[in-house]
């Protein structure tokens, strides 16, 4: 009888060792990408509160933030945001439209769009960031 | 296998595509207008300038609890994986619905701290 790999991951290890495909690979990185967006909400309403401070608290909050290191990991932040959303849509699209037998050639569709965007997202953030 | 009984609605699936076509659209325009177009140039003027059109007010009175939603949603749904007791499910259940609807309702309050700079 199936026993499940114990620990924190186990279960997260038995899809990956058990069903090494497109599917679990996607659906684990929806996990990642999703857990990571929920961190990064936190934290955008933690630097947004202080706008209770006024003005000029706010403005010192932000110019802080606003450093070429931040706009770099932005890259990352778009690259997390650009996947989950093309990601989610295609798992939408397969259970509304009836769409699960082509869900592998969906996921690729995604996957084109996904690089597109971030040859865009490369050009214009670094560009910006070397021109600082 | 003696797993407690799934506590994942239907509703929790159907409202988690909903918000997600949602926010689709919602995070494309947010993040042209704040990572592309006004990039490096933010301060509280930019954010109060466009908070004193009711467009952008009602988009982001959406938004935020859209948001939330899915986001506690979502981490229901990882918890859910690890199968906790029927009990500790009704405990989190709660926990994350107080959290969701109190940074709703903080979120909120923020919108107004912008609304009222310009």
């Amino acid at each position: 009888m199936y026993q499940p790999k114990s620990g924190f991951f186990g279960k997260y290890k038995d899809e990956v060792s058990l069903n090494p495909n497109v599917g679990t690979w996607s659906w684990l990185l929806h996990r990642i990408t999703g857990v990571i967006l929920v961190i990064y909400l936190f934290m955008h309403f933690f630097a947004l509160s202080s706008s209770i401070g006024g003005e000029t608290t706010f403005n010192s909050w932000l110019s802080n933030l606003q450093t070429p290191l931040t706009h770099v990991l932005e890259i990352g932040l778009a690259a997390v945001v650009a996947f989950h959303l093309l990601n989610g849509l295609r798992i939408t699209f397969a259970d509304f439209f009836f769409l699960t037998k082509p869900h592998k050639t969906i996921f690729w569709i995604a996957m084109v769009i996904f690089v597109v965007f971030m040859i865009i997202t490369l050009v214009v953030f670094l560009g910006r960031a070397f021109s600082h | 296998m003696n797993e407690t009984p799934s506590k994942i609605s239907a509703y929790g699936w159907l409202l988690q595509r909903i918000t997600g076509i949602f926010l689709a659209f919602f995070l494309i325009f947010h993040f042209q207008v704040l990572h592309f177009t006004k990039a490096w140039k933010l301060d509280f003027s930019v954010v109060t300038q466009r908070m004193n059109s009711t467009g952008w007010v009602i988009f982001y009175l959406i938004f935020v609890p859209a948001g939330l939603f899915h986001a506690f949603n979502g981490a229901w749904q990882v918890i859910h994986d690890y199968r906790p007791k029927a009990g500790t499910q009704t405990a989190v259940k709660t926990l994350l619905w107080i959290l969701g609807i109190a940074i709703s309702v903080w979120g909120y309050y923020l919108i107004i701290t912008f609304t009222k700079g310009a």
